[in-house]
């Protein structure tokens, strides 16, 4: 029989998003939300005791006839059931995390409850894209590439236009969209390499190297700068390494000032709950609105073409849908 | 409710950082100073200007390449490389504008009024690169040159004029100067040289070059075909000698012409912007967008005028959803046309650039943009310049790269592997690629580096 506790577990199961503030790891993330969650899930009003019948002896008010005990039937609480006896409910809760995120970076991180930790190795294994920010700042190289690191190098940085760096970017971009199709194990030689490098569905299965499917500059002003990127199989590491790869292809150098990650597939920071709405009852309305939106996806599309949306033309054809 | 925080311990300069500046500092806690003492490095200044290089790859045996080393190695531990599968840069004395690769040899110009402005390396056996003096007797001429070497061209101002553009055939090859002309090198078997044809004539070892007259305007483009010659003066007007028998000089018969004679047909009163052929089939472009064609059409190049397998007389190309035409480029069985739009269609036979299945088309089909490099990151990638090689194609687009795709003959199309390459595919050059000229084996691109 279902108690309340596990009928509130049932409406969390899922998955949501949260914003993960830069300068905490991913576990104390996921462990805070398991501790909110277990207060909540455990501090249900119990199910009142089952009784059951015992027949115990009753106590002789008279002193009188030792033998013959008598037994009476009644009806008491089943001790061995009580939350102080076997504890609370709910002792720990199945709360998984998608793709991590490290210390430095902040953004949407993808955790599961329950069931949705299922959708997790779903979500792992499909070819999801993550869209991330970079903020980079010229003049520095540090040996971590980011702005707290070792100071390695200083350079100049005046000879930096928009226009160069715009070059260096579509570079960058052209190495990586071949990287896309070196990686992917298609035949090139078949029909179907070519349908799918026209619909930009060329890519790697599973694990290969980090690629940036998408690379911009969304704001310059000389020394810092801000990157848009969409890539598969990275790490913020990498995407660290980029910008000082970056910088030092306009000949001077360039160290990370913060990353965050504004999108995990189908999860934006719009969808993200941030610190303050750890509670289990703003988790079960993202967990609701999640399922909600499944069910309508799920009614325009099969689970097969996510795929494709997810590569190719990510946020156009979901605000389209 | 609090919960710990990973405290990050700030990293901290050191102060020492003139002594080494490596990554051995300790990461013990110092306080940082934004304003610390070191070295600030200056690698670049504010006014550097791209670079200009020039990459080749493909069949080097020929010399085609201008590496000595491929063929003959200098060291004996090297083997001969005899096909380059990726761009390769060539180191050049000047900065090389204009480039044109034959049937195994290629010439490479430079706008400049220096003595020397134009190289060629490659075969040699019909002098299509000149008389190149032997070190050892200076009445031979040198079969096969290995670099790029000097063509001492007979210039009045050899000081004054510029070399504007070459062009290679099979076996011949023009170069277009900005004050005295065009001159021709090379077999002139069929008259494409533009002079009369000698009987018998040797043409190894010759020191002809002629400056070809019989121009009513200033030349401002020439194009070779395998053995024929196109000229296109300032006034739109194409003139066209050589070897005709697939009608590819577009004179109204099947003959050999050997001096520059105005085409006619539906080409007579229009105004041509370009010039384009390699093969037997010739292109014209109009200043309004109008395609022209005439030649070899015996792999349907000309099928939406004709059933004919040649026409010689330019005939009008109706080309259904082309749009404007603004550049054309002919190869041996295949023609690709640019829009202004930056689309490219190709029709012909042979390796089209739709993948495999699509081995031939009479009407224009369009390669779509995506595969050049147009995604929802950049609406805006398109198509600058087309050219052909004589089984394969090129494109550069407006972010200078370039993509190659058809017939890899002997790794001409640079991509790494010897495959045959069905739709369009990045070429990894280092360097923002301008232009590019295509040749059978082999071919030459002229980039500028990034910054």
């Amino acid at each position: 029989m279902a108690t309340p506790a596990v009928r509130m577990f049932r409406r969390l199961e899922g998955l949501f998003c949260v914003y993960k503030p830069s300068g905490v790891h991913w576990k104390l993330v996921r462990d805070s939300i398991e501790t909110n969650l277990l207060k909540v899930l455990n501090a249900t009003p119990s199910q009142p005791l089952p009784q059951e019948v015992r027949f115990l002896a009753q106590p002789s008010t008279e002193t009188e006839a030792p033998k013959g005990l008598t037994l009476s039937a009644t009806s008491v609480p089943v001790l061995s059931k009580h939350p102080l006896v076997s504890g609370p409910e709910f002792q720990n809760i199945q709360v998984g995390v998608g793709h991590r995120l490290d210390a430095f970076s902040s953004g949407v991180l993808v955790l599961g409850v329950g069931n949705g930790n299922k959708t997790l190795n779903d979500l792992y294994r499909t070819r999801v894209t993550r869209d991330y920010t970079l903020e980079g700042e010229f003049g520095t190289a540090t040996d971590d590439f980011t702005h707290t690191g070792g100071v390695v190098e200083r350079s100049t940085y005046e000879h930096i236009t928009q226009d160069k760096l715009e070059r260096v970017l579509a570079m960058l971009e052209g190495a990586n969209q071949k990287a896309l199709l070196m990686y992917s194990n298609v035949d090139m030689r078949s029909q179907e390499a070519y349908e799918m490098a026209v619909q930009g569905l060329l890519g790697p299965e599973g694990k290969s190297a980090p690629i940036l499917t998408g690379l911009r500059c969304i704001h310059f002003q000389p020394p810092n700068f801000i990157l848009e990127v969409q890539c598969l199989n990275e790490t913020q590491k990498y995407l660290r390494k980029v910008v000082h790869e970056i910088g030092l292809e306009l000949r001077s150098t360039a160290v990370c000032k913060g990353i965050r990650r504004t999108r995990d597939g189908l999860f934006t920071l719009q969808d993200a709950l941030t610190r303050h709405h750890w509670t289990a009852a703003d988790i079960t309305q993202a967990i609701r609105q999640y399922h909600s939106s499944k069910k309508h996806r799920k009614h325009s599309l099969s689970w097969d073409n996510l795929n494709y949306i997810l590569l190719s033309t990510d946020s156009a054809l979901i605000q389209s849908s | 409710m609090a919960f710990p925080f990973v405290r990050l311990c700030p990293r901290h300069v050191s102060t020492g950082l003139q002594v080494c500046s490596y990554a051995t500092l300790s990461k013990a806690s110092r306080p940082q100073e934004k304003s610390s003492a070191g070295p600030v490095f200056q690698y670049v200044g504010q006014n550097k200007k791209p670079t200009p290089k020039v990459f080749v790859w493909g069949f080097s045996f020929t010399g085609a390449l201008g590496i000595p080393s491929f063929v003959v190695p200098d060291s004996g531990r090297k083997k001969p490389r005899k096909y380059q599968l990726t761009p390769y840069r060539l180191e050049t004395a000047e900065q090389i504008s204009s480039a044109a690769c034959g049937y195994g040899f290629s010439l490479i110009a430079s706008s400049t009024k220096d003595a020397s402005k134009l190289w060629g390396m490659g075969l040699n056996k019909d002098s299509q690169l000149g008389f190149q003096r032997t070190q050892h007797s200076r009445h031979q001429s040198y079969d096969y040159v290995l670099e790029p070497s000097p063509v001492a061209l007979p210039l009045v101002n050899p000081l004054q004029t510029r070399v504007l553009q070459v062009a290679c055939g099979r076996a011949h090859s023009l170069v277009l100067t900005d004050r005295e002309g065009v001159f021709s090198m090379g077999n002139n078997s069929y008259g494409q040289c533009g002079r009369r044809i000698v009987e018998d004539e040797v043409y190894s070892g010759s020191h002809i070059i002629h400056n070809i007259e019989g121009f009513a305007g200033r030349v401002v483009q020439v194009a070779c075909g395998q053995d024929h010659s196109l000229f296109l003066t300032e006034t739109g007007k194409v003139l066209a000698c050589g070897w005709g028998a697939d009608g590819q000089t577009g004179l109204g018969h099947h003959n050999i012409s050997s001096s520059p004679v105005e085409v006619g047909g539906d080409l007579s009163g229009v105004e041509v912007q370009q010039i384009s052929t390699y093969g037997d089939c010739s292109l014209a472009v109009s200043r309004d967008g109008q395609l022209f064609g005439w030649g070899n059409s015996e792999y349907r190049q000309l099928a939406s005028v004709t059933e004919a397998t040649q026409i010689n007389s330019p005939r009008h190309l109706p080309l259904k959803g082309c749009g404007k035409v603004v550049q054309a480029a002919c190869g041996g069985t295949q023609v690709a046309v640019l829009n202004d739009k930056g689309e490219v269609f190709v029709w012909g036979y042979g390796i089209l650039g739709k993948g495999p299945n699509l081995s031939e088309s009479s009407t224009p089909e369009v390669i779509p943009s995506t595969l050049f490099g147009r995604s929802q990151f950049n609406p805006s990638v398109a198509v600058t310049r087309i050219r052909c090689g004589l089984s394969h194609f090129a494109a550069v687009t407006d972010r200078g790269e370039l993509f190659v795709w058809g017939k890899n003959v002997r790794g001409c199309l640079g991509i790494g592997k010897r495959d045959d390459q069905y739709f369009p595919w990045r070429v990894t050059v280092p360097g923002q690629v301008v232009d590019v000229a295509c040749g059978v084996d082999h071919m030459v691109a002229m980039a500028k580096s990034l910054l």
